[in-house]
């Protein structure tokens, strides 16, 4: 279960991290970055020197603009912790969406998580079952005499051996794909939400104090303006779009059809796949025939064609849509630099998503 | 100015549904830039002023692209319900959704028909025997030979898998902007585009939206345009009496049976049974024995084989593709025009 309330509950919510940590640092950073100003300013007038003078004035006002930035951020926090998704879904006649927009975007990655891993159960039952069956192999003594018994073994052996359940090389090669690709949909979907609980806990930690005092640094100023593009755009657009990608909930991750036209169910593909010793499966297998061995892994719950639905539908869920969320949040970077006074070139971070 | 102000805050009463989602957020914008405008007049903060002033150029031009989209919404439908493109669906995207069914129909009886095959060849392939008598004796796998069909077996199904998974990601993409393109990612995008904080998200999903609600099921439509053209050329080769070259339905290939014990060197030639399939057989090849039998199966595959590029080809691989191009490269040029400085590439590489 997905721990919530990460940055809107009143004890272990982020206002105690944001108070009891970032701004003792910022109000380090504004006051180290003040003296330096400060000093600067004494030093222009003393050497009367226009310049630094002039330098000093123009710190003072980015370094009330950067004060002023790290104050607006709990204004937005407690905006979106009060902003229920249920009712901003209820706009669009949408029932899918619960909770505020930080817990919705926990929420939707950690459901997609879930289906992904769903996607991965399901292929990998059909190839763990495929390849047991596929090497069962009968042995059918010479001078049948009934019931699977022949004479050809009386004394010796004089058998014809046959595989009667092989061939599931080119299903087993279709769901080879899909497995790879619903692992790595699995991972992705860990990775977006390892991203987002990083934002929750460390990401403004490092980036406020850092911007709030690079930015009045000569020639470090876009830098501490990227600082400060990054902290905001994932507090606010990233949590943003991946709730309302969950709001989608109702079409992105639902389960595929199967052959049937029925929703399919993952509880249908549990880790039973060995069948039990103790149970005297064994010796079924042996003197029950093809039949009672496939019947063994699959009792009619055998799809392919869902099975590597599904691993195509968590791609969709997993890699598709927070990836569009990351790029829009890389898009609000370069719109929140240029808010204070920075061109950035992200171009080279996109290629890396 | 202050009339401007007042045609803002009226527009509501004009639009309706995600018109007037978007009409609230313009006239919100409108009111907060207002006050940011009084602020830095009041205070003589020049910088304010010009914020308001570059926020409020901002506002004119999201008004002419909801103008746009709003004229535009016509065209949209129209362009949705041609009859051209939407045939008897009714709508461009449900014709989609029956052209994605037949395609994943096709592909899914192309899996099936390789299955069938595969296990046809492995069965062959294991038979064997075996003879002892006192622990002395030996063993023979005289079908080892079919055992070469199983290695392309197993590509191909990586290949068909692929071909599915492909299809059933275009339908859900496919069902997400039925549900949601226009009613919910579009005025949603205008609504985050009012704000400077989340311009480059808004303007992103305004792009988003249109492009998954137009391109996307056109590209699947034009695909299959296309694929109409070449099946009525291959049935104008039908009517000259030629085979066509590539048949739209997969074909299964028969699989010639072997007799385990039928090794050919120790003078055993039981069971041998007779070809079941001659077409495409090399005037060299000997059914008579297993591996010609094996040699006969592969020719008979290899045959079968363009009946399946048809539905793998030009169905599941190229409708996906194009419909994805389409869909990236709209997105490229509307985020552009709405302003979003979104790099795309990562979405392209998807394809």
């Amino acid at each position: 279960m997905v721990e919530l309330n990460m940055m809107c509950g009143s004890g272990a919510g982020f206002s105690p991290f944001m108070t009891g940590t970032i701004l003792p640092l910022v109000a380090y950073a504004t006051f180290i970055t003040a003296m330096l100003i400060a000093i600067s300013f004494m030093l222009g007038r003393a050497l009367s020197n226009p310049k630094l003078t002039l330098w000093s004035k123009t710190e003072l006002v980015q370094l009330f603009v950067s004060a002023a930035t790290v104050l607006f951020i709990p204004l937005v926090v407690s905006t979106f912790c009060s902003v229920d998704m249920g009712e901003v879904g209820g706009i669009f006649d949408i029932t899918d969406g619960s909770g505020n927009i930080y817990d919705s975007a926990q929420r939707y990655l950690a459901d997609t998580a879930v289906y992904a891993h769903n996607a991965v159960t399901v292929v990998r039952y059909h190839l763990e079952g495929y390849t047991v069956i596929s090497y069962f192999n009968a042995l059918m003594c010479e001078g049948q005499i009934g019931g699977g018994i022949g004479i050809g073994c009386f004394f010796g052996q004089g058998s014809d051996s046959i595989q009667p359940l092989g061939g599931y090389g080119a299903t087993m090669g279709a769901l080879n794909v899909a497995f790879n690709s619903s692992i790595m949909s699995y991972f992705s979907a860990m990775n977006f939400l390892f991203i987002l609980l990083f934002v929750y806990r460390g990401f403004v930690f490092l980036f406020l104090p850092l911007g709030v005092f690079l930015r009045s640094m000569p020639y470090m100023r876009p830098f501490g303006s990227l600082m400060f593009a990054m902290a905001l755009s994932f507090l606010i657009v990233y949590p943003l779009m991946l709730a309302i990608f969950g709001l989608m909930h109702g079409a992105l991750l639902i389960a595929p059809q199967n052959a049937a036209g029925h929703p399919m169910d993952v509880a249908s593909y549990n880790e039973k796949i060995f069948p039990e010793s103790e149970t005297g499966s064994e010796l079924g297998g042996s003197t029950g025939g093809a039949e009672y061995v496939r019947a063994l892994y699959f009792s009619g719950n055998d799809e392919v064609v869902g099975a590597i639905s599904w691993a195509a539908t968590a791609f969709i869920a997993g890699i598709f849509f927070p990836t569009l969320a990351m790029l829009a949040t890389l898009a609000s970077v370069s719109y929140v630099a240029r808010l204070y006074g920075d061109e950035i070139d992200l171009s080279k971070l996109t290629q890396m998503v | 100015m202050k009339r401007l102000m007042v045609l803002l805050l009226l527009v509501p009463l004009a639009f309706a549904a995600w018109q007037s989602v978007a009409a609230m957020a313009m006239a919100t914008s409108a009111i907060l830039l207002a006050g940011i405008y009084i602020i830095g007049f009041g205070l003589s903060i020049s910088e304010l002023q010009i914020l308001a002033k570059e926020e409020f150029f901002q506002l004119i031009a999201l008004m002419v692209m909801i103008a746009a989209l709003w004229g535009g919404d016509g065209i949209l439908n129209s362009v949705s319900t041609n009859m051209a493109f939407a045939g008897d669906a009714g709508t461009m995207q449900n014709a989609s959704v029956i052209i994605l069914a037949d395609w994943r129909a096709n592909v899914s009886s192309a899996l099936g028909g390789l299955a069938a095959m595969d296990q046809s060849i492995s069965i062959e392939a294991s038979k064997g025997g075996q003879c002892n008598i006192f622990g002395i004796g030996y063993s023979v796998s005289g079908c080892g030979g079919y055992s070469m069909l199983a290695a392309p077996l197993s590509m191909a199904g990586g290949i068909v898998g692929f071909a599915i998974a492909e299809i059933a990601s275009m339908e859900r993409l496919v069902q997400i902007s039925m549900n949601y393109a226009l009613n919910f990612i579009l005025p949603l995008g205008i609504l985050l585009r009012t704000f400077k904080m989340t311009r480059g998200a808004g303007g992103f999903m305004i792009a988003l939206a249109v492009s998954m609600h137009i391109m996307l099921p056109a590209g699947i439509i034009f695909n299959s345009m296309l694929a109409e053209t070449f099946l009525a050329d291959q049935a104008t080769l039908a009517e000259e009496g030629k085979t066509p070259e590539y048949p739209p339905v997969p074909a299964e290939a028969t699989i010639m049976e072997c007799t385990g014990m039928d090794t050919g060197v120790i003078g055993d030639s039981e069971g041998i049974s007779t070809a079941v399939k001659t077409y495409g057989l090399a005037a060299s090849v000997d059914t008579s024995t297993n591996e010609g039998k094996a040699v006969t199966s592969y020719l008979n595959m290899r045959n079968a084989l363009r009946s399946y590029l048809y539905a793998m080809l030009i169905e599941a691989t190229m409708g996906p593709i194009l419909a994805l191009l389409l869909m990236v490269a709209s997105l490229r040029a509307l985020t552009s025009i709405a302003g979003a400085e979104v790099d795309v590439s990562a979405v392209s590489r998807f394809i």
